[in-house]
């Protein structure tokens, strides 16, 4: 059998390839045998003309036999499809304006959601690039509680922990540790900052990849305290950087404060774990660990900075390895608080360790971004629904002014089956155009929309066979969804009646397309109100009081780049910077500072006479100012005063706390002038003198978030290389002038960075930003193509009811009152899109809840907007087409087509 | 898919003005092909001389089913020579056409026997 269909397979191929050749040969073919007939003939004794005449009439028809032998071979199939792609390709170039928007409303359909494919496949089911047998790999992830026993999940650990699990440890091949950090690479005015990788030597061995030139590091340059000074520079650095040349093995380069030789380079796309951006360099993390912090860091619990990866054992199972991590990891805990009893108890802190996918969306800590991606998707695919309905209305509309020439060629023979196939080819010839020109949209938005989601943005989607696969896919879908309702609605109805009647008395009107039209508007109005949702939240989230200002206030912040001042020294070089800051024309006021929101925090334990475990209970977030902290961030003191210039080393210990630090602490008290012990129980009490509106400095949403502020020259250790300054006018122009001027009071290798600050928040807003830009611009699409369908319908029924608006007219109907009837029999449609819209909305609102920001997702207003908008669309669509009506002339309507 | 490809028949069959029962003449060419290679004339004249001219292949249809045994991989043809140096196409029974042979002409051969009880019926 299966022989059988492989020569079948093989015929029609070979017939269809090569049919010039095969149709010569069957010439040849039958010439030979007429031939031979001829000479039987003649040997009988007919002169060769009567003989030829005989054969032929002993053959038959020669045209007729060639037919036959040719639909044997098969290819009568093939050929009408040729056949049928021919005819929907010149029936297409003939309406060019008819395919240009198909297939534009198609490319943005299928473009969008090839695009969104890409991002979600990376974030959730493609492995990085590389990595061997992703079922045993994973990233470590711990549990614990914390404050009001709440589970908290960290993927980052300390240097120390890590050397832990890897002795503690039976179930696992490997450990790998590894964080991409921003530093610093060359030197002079080179120097520029870049992504880089400091990872085990490990890491390299959990990805099947070769280095595009010399080599990885080895453990032996990986190993504790200091590790080797060498580089892997990343292919993209390599070849921007270095013209791709192949001598750079052995050249020096210097990151942040130490210089690496090169020893070899990654291969192409290689991204490692892959979360946070291609890498220019990856460099051995005891090299990096002992640069930053000494030889002591592998020795120390303090320091939680990198990410784990674990690869089990072959045979062992996930929840056996788990159970040997939190085994471990409770282990390690144990002498974590024999070292900082501060802890607590072990039992109070419930570790616990977890084996998650490599994909960080997939896992524990999946962020906002995640699910919005995953949201945005579904608003892809509806958008291409409502394209479809779209162009599936265009056909309808078309089939319906091609019915005379339906009926015709049914009526000259053609099958009903045949006309359908036609039809479904021409929806797949404008599919596949579609998808092109989707693939090349996709293209063209993929970058924008990497970058939202997915910092390294350096694949393009074009080359990646399963975005290729998915829109190939797209495209089929899209085919039948366009071509089916229009292939089943082929040659309906009576063809005499067809052929006798006008082209403008159909029998029979389709019901199909009023529904494709309530489908359109209820997917829009769904899109709409959830543009509108993201619209408010955005704005809720750009309004929200972040308890300091925002927009007018820079960062800048020196790195010293392995120059190590002493602490004198370090004190000077601050407070310069904070003098030179102030005199910079623009800047109203500067301080100095420990804390950066969303970046860096600092916390040190507080004690406070007569409150238990405040530690284990709350997070504290620390923070230094100067005399003009609180003027520059714009953070509000609600009560007592703020700290100042008479707050000096020497004077009494002061601080100012959050406001709901204030009530967690000294709940239904007055919080001034109580006493605050800050870094150990012996302190002396530092009073508090300002109740200050509490900062979010780590999360927008959370309310646990509790700071405390004293003035930096109380602090016992030098203030950091770091100031805010608040700028009036364009914070912009001031970045340059502030940075060349701090840069000037640099030592040695040490340069200055300067960001506004907005800048460093922005990442925390990304969910929002991204989904209100996506549900707005899909929304706008929606509501377009809605509106199109609409008028093109309405349009194109005036057209069909012109006889009965004439007689309308010349028996007396005003112009309003067939305004009117036009008008509402459009408002109908909508209105139940809208109604239905709404209630799809609604029911879906309880999902759309996680994504909003102090947002209803059942907002009456939202919702009414939207309805209003539509409607308002709805009567536009319908008066234009509905106007025209109204001045037809009745005397040359009643002659159309009669 | 498939199915499609495998059906497909034009509606003015191959056949219509042919006495021998449906499939009869491929069962015809495969027994004389069987004995070697052969052209399509050399066929139709086998045949015809075989059955002491009682059956009259339309040579009209001989083409068409040479094409769909081909087509079916019970055949397969090659152009070779004949008798004075002239192109001709060659058709030789394939292993599958051997077996499809066999278990046509046995049940060929069981019609017949089943037909003759009936007309011997007494």
């Amino acid at each position: 059998m299966l022989n059988r269909l492989f020569s079948e397979i093989r015929f029609r191929l070979r017939a269809l390839l090569h049919r010039d050749k095969l149709e010569q040969e069957l010439d040849t073919e039958l010439a030979f045998h007429l031939q031979k007939e001829a000479e039987k003939h003649m040997a009988t004794g007919a002169s060769p003309d009567e003989a030829r005449r005989r054969a032929s009439a002993s053959f038959g028809a020669v045209q007729g036999t060639k037919d036959d032998a040719r639909d044997a071979r098969g290819i009568s199939l093939l050929d009408s499809l040729v056949q049928d792609l021919r005819y929907a390709l010149r029936g297409l170039r003939k309406r060019p304006a008819f395919t240009l928007g198909v297939v534009l409303t198609l490319g943005l359909g299928i473009g969008a959601n090839a695009a969104m494919f890409g991002i979600v496949d990376r974030l959730f089911f493609r492995p990085p690039l590389g990595l061997k047998d992703p079922e045993t790999a994973h990233r470590v992830f711990q549990h614990r509680l914390v404050e009001d026993r709440r589970p908290r999940i960290d993927r980052n650990f300390n240097f120390r922990r890590y050397l832990d699990l890897q002795r503690n440890t039976r179930s696992f091949e490997s450990f790998a540790a590894f964080q991409t950090r921003t530093l610093a690479l060359g030197e002079g005015s080179a120097t520029h900052e870049a992504k880089v990788t400091v990872a085990s030597a490990s890491y390299f061995r959990f990805f099947e990849v070769r280095p595009a030139l010399g080599r990885f590091y080895g453990p032996a340059e990986d190993s504790v305290p200091a590790g080797a000074p060498v580089v892997v520079l990343g292919y993209d650095y390599w070849k921007s950087r270095y013209g791709g040349r192949s001598d750079v093995i052995g050249r020096q380069l210097r990151i942040d404060r130490t210089t690496f030789t090169i020893v070899g380079v990654a291969p192409k796309g290689f991204v490692g774990a892959g979360d946070q951006g291609v890498p220019a360099a990856f460099i051995p993390i005891t090299a990096y660990a002992h640069a930053v912090r000494g030889p002591r860091y592998p020795t120390v619990y303090t320091w939680t900075w990198m990410e784990m990866l674990a690869r089990r054992k072959p045979g062992i199972t996930q929840a056996a390895a788990e159970q040997d991590l939190t085994n471990a990891l409770l282990g390690s805990w144990r002498e974590t608080i024999a070292e900082q009893p501060n802890w607590g108890k072990l039992e109070d802190l419930g570790i616990r360790g977890e084996l998650g996918p490599m994909h960080l969306a997939r896992g524990p800590l999946a962020g906002q971004d995640s699910k919005v991606a995953t949201s945005v998707l579904g608003v892809a695919a509806i958008v291409l629904l409502i394209a479809c309905a779209n162009v599936a209305n265009l056909f309808l509309s078309r089939a319906f002014a091609r019915r005379r020439e339906f009926a015709m060629r049914l009526a000259l023979g053609v099958t009903r089956g045949r006309l359908a196939r036609q039809l479904l080819t021409e929806s797949l010839v404008l599919a596949l155009i579609g998808g092109a020109a989707g693939l090349v949209i996709a293209q063209w938005g993929a970058a924008a929309l990497r970058a939202a989601f997915l910092d390294d943005a350096a694949s393009a989607v074009i080359v990646d066979p399963r975005t290729l696969l998915f829109t190939a896919l797209a495209v089929l879908v899209t085919a039948l969804l366009t071509g089916i309702v229009p292939a089943l609605q082929t040659g309906r109805g009576n063809v005499n009646l067809t052929l006798k009647g006008g082209a403008n008395e159909g029998p029979h009107r389709s019901r199909a397309r009023p529904l494709l039209l309530v489908f359109q508007t209820t997917l829009s109005v769904v899109l709409l109100i959830g543009a509108g949702l993201f619209v408010r939240s955005l704005s809720h989230v750009r309004n929200y009081r972040l308890g300091y200002d925002v927009a007018p206030i820079l960062y800048a912040s020196a790195n010293p780049r392995g120059y190590q001042p002493t602490e004198a020294e370090q004190q000077t070089i601050a407070e310069s910077m904070l003098e030179t800051a102030k005199r910079i024309p623009g800047v109203q006021y500067a301080t100095l500072t420990v804390s950066v929101p969303f970046w860096s925090n600092e916390g040190t334990g507080i004690w406070v006479p007569g409150v238990d475990s405040v530690n284990q209970k709350w997070n504290f977030l620390f923070n230094t100012g100067s005399p003009d902290y609180f003027k520059t961030m714009g953070t509000r003191i609600l009560r007592g005063r703020a700290f100042d210039e008479r707050d000096r080393a020497g004077t009494g210990l002061v601080l100012v706390v959050g406001e709901r630090m204030a009530q967690v602490l000294w709940p239904g008290q007055d919080a001034l002038g109580k006493c605050v012990k800050i870094g150990a129980e012996n302190e002396p009490c530092a009073q508090v003198i300002g109740i200050a509106e509490e900062m979010h400095l780590r999360s927008l949403t959370s309310e646990r978030d509790y700071s405390y502020y004293i003035p930096v020259a109380q602090h016992t250790a030098p203030p950091d290389l770091q100031v805010f300054v608040r700028v009036t006018g364009n914070p912009e122009r001031a970045i340059e002038p502030l940075r060349r001027e701090l840069q000037r009071l640099m030592p040695g290798p040490a340069y200055v960075n300067v960001v506004p600050l907005s800048q460093l928040i922005d990442p925390s807003l990304r969910s929002w930003k991204f989904g209100t830009t996506m549900f707005v611009a899909f929304g706008g699409l929606a509501l377009l193509l809605a509106a199109i369908g609409l008028y093109s319908m309405i349009a194109y029924d005036v057209t069909q009811r012109t006889r009965e608006l004439g007689v309308r007219i010349a028996l007396g109907s005003s112009v309003s009152r067939v305004l009117r009837l036009i008008v509402s029999s459009g408002l109908r449609l909508v209105g139940a899109g809208v109604v239905l819209g709404v209630l799809v909305a609604l029911w879906g609102a309880k999902w759309m809840e996680g994504f909003m920001f102090q947002q209803t997702a059942r907002d009456p207003v939202i919702y009414g907007v939207v309805a209003g908008i539509l409607l308002l669309v709805a009567v536009v669509a319908a008066v234009v087409p509905a106007l025209r009506a109204t001045r037809i002339d009745p005397n040359s309507a009643l002659r159309v087509d009669g | 898919m498939i199915g499609l490809f495998l059906s497909k028949r034009k509606g003015n069959a191959v056949t219509d003005h042919l006495d021998l029962p449906q499939g009869t003449l491929d069962l015809l060419i495969l027994k004389a092909v069987s004995l070697g290679p052969m052209h399509g004339w050399a066929i139709s004249e086998r045949l015809h001389d075989v059955t002491r001219a009682t059956l009259q292949i339309p040579q009209g249809s001989l083409y068409p089913a040479l094409h769909r045994l081909e087509r079916r991989g019970w055949i397969r043809a090659e152009w070779g020579s004949s008798d004075n140096n002239r192109k001709a196409k060659f058709y030789e029974l394939t292993p599958s056409g051997r077996k499809q042979l066999a278990s046509e002409a046995k049940a060929w051969a069981r019609l017949t026997n089943a037909v003759g009880l009936v007309l011997d019926m007494s």
